[in-house]
């Protein structure tokens, strides 16, 4: 059994090892990775330990997403950036190094190295439809469960500021590059 | 994504008429011209796999795996950060959802989530959607992190500058030592040493600058189906 002792993110919440820590509640903690795809990237970790994305509890997953949302907005604003990637690696074919499951926000800049690129692959209706067919099948009689919107650490903890239309803010003027 | 071929004429006409309108309008006008909420209207067609009061998921119609699903709030946001908490809860528990589904479905062992906020970082499209991709072994998906090497001073920098935004406290101490996190070989080794042999993913430079998915081999070997749980004991949980 891997246990939390030889968790290298576990530590870094137990501050085991030390850290770059950027933001922290009560479920989630927000670490600057310091060998990150480009300066400011970060990775937003819930504080208990769960290897994959469909291990962590609803209101741990929502809390870490909203704090990377945060997180984010927060790039944006303090490093000018143009873009920025929240981007999951969720099992080992999927690129996961770490076994505690993780959120990546790269802060992007033109030219940088970085390849988050989709490249298209060419299937069949037929493959399309029996995609099609099997997920709707395996989603039947699911849904999203209403979640029970108290434990909201990251909401309450920091106020949301909404986006303003306001001419001058960076959010339009990215909107308006969006073809 | 909905982009017509248009005269440079009209594109510049487009352009200017674009730069006087009022966010207001702004805003009216890229909901008229969102192929997504045509979509999500039921105006355009598409396949979708789960719907419910706030989300809608389609089958990309130009996926990078089979089962590339676009998650999406059936509101109009251009952006992530204009997206209510509320919103992105229910958005991120369906994708947790659908990632699951897909793995027992699609006989899937893991899935990549993807999000781009502007241009610079990919994104194509004017209405704000997640990216949910299933993965298997050998499935000529690349994606790559380089691995940059931050001066302590910059990291610094900037910890302290997005702790500020963020309304926590960074606090000051002197610079540590930060050990450099192990490169992918390594990591690898010591966090999934009990799967089986054969699971471990050949990577024969262990320094590696890039992180890649799985090397490319001309015979995949075979794979048994592999739930949830099955995947989990890969790494050593329960």
């Amino acid at each position: 059994m891997k246990s939390k002792e030889s968790c290298l993110l576990c530590q870094i919440v137990a501050d085991k090892i030390p850290s770059y820590k950027v933001y922290e509640d009560d479920l989630t903690l927000a670490v600057l990775d310091v060998n990150g795809a480009n300066p400011g990237h970060c990775f937003v970790i819930p504080k208990n330990h769960y290897p994959i994305l469909e291990q962590v509890p609803d209101n741990e997953l929502s809390n870490s997403f909203i704090v990377a949302n945060k997180i984010s907005s927060a790039i944006f604003e303090v490093l000018k950036v143009q873009g920025t990637n929240i981007f999951v690696r969720n099992g080992i074919p999927a690129g996961q190094i770490v076994a505690h499951f993780m959120i990546n926000v790269i802060p992007r800049r033109e030219n940088d190295n970085i390849n988050l690129q989709l490249t298209p692959k060419q299937l069949s209706e037929e493959e399309m439809s029996t995609v099609e067919l099997k997920l709707k099948e395996q989603l039947k009689g699911k849904g999203v469960e209403k979640t029970q919107r108290v434990q909201k650490s990251a909401a309450e903890s920091h106020k949301q500021e909404p986006i303003t239309d306001d001419e001058d803010n960076y959010f339009m003027r990215q909107l308006r590059r969006i073809p | 994504m909905a982009e017509q071929q248009m005269s440079e004429e009209q594109l510049k006409a487009l352009q200017e008429k674009i730069k006087q309108m009022s966010p207001e309008e702004l805003k009216e006008f890229q909901k008229k011209q969102c192929i997504f909420c045509q979509i999500v209207s039921g105006n355009v067609q598409s396949k979708k796999v789960y719907e419910d009061e706030h989300v809608l998921a389609i089958l990309d119609i130009n996926p990078s795996n089979p089962g590339h699903l676009l998650v999406m709030p059936k509101e109009h946001y251009s952006i992530m950060p204009q997206i209510p908490n509320e919103e992105i809860e229910h958005i991120f528990l369906a994708v947790k959802m659908l990632s699951n589904a897909s793995l027992r479905a699609l006989e899937v062992q893991g899935s990549n989530v993807l999000v781009a906020n502007g241009v610079t970082a990919g994104q194509r499209a004017q209405h704000f959607m997640v990216h949910l991709i299933p993965r298997k072994d050998n499935d000529n998906l690349v994606f790559e992190l380089p691995q940059k090497t931050i001066p302590e001073k910059q990291l610094l920098e900037i910890a302290e500058k997005l702790a500020k935004n963020l309304g926590s406290r960074h606090e000051k101490k002197e610079p540590v030592q930060i050990p450099q996190i192990p490169k992918q070989k390594e990591i690898i080794e010591a966090e999934f040493d009990e799967s089986a042999p054969g699971k471990k993913p050949a990577s024969e430079e262990p320094e590696k600058k890039t992180i890649k998915s799985m090397p490319k081999t001309k015979n995949p070997p075979k794979k048994n189906d592999i739930d949830l749980d099955d995947i989990a004991k890969m790494f050593g949980a329960k």
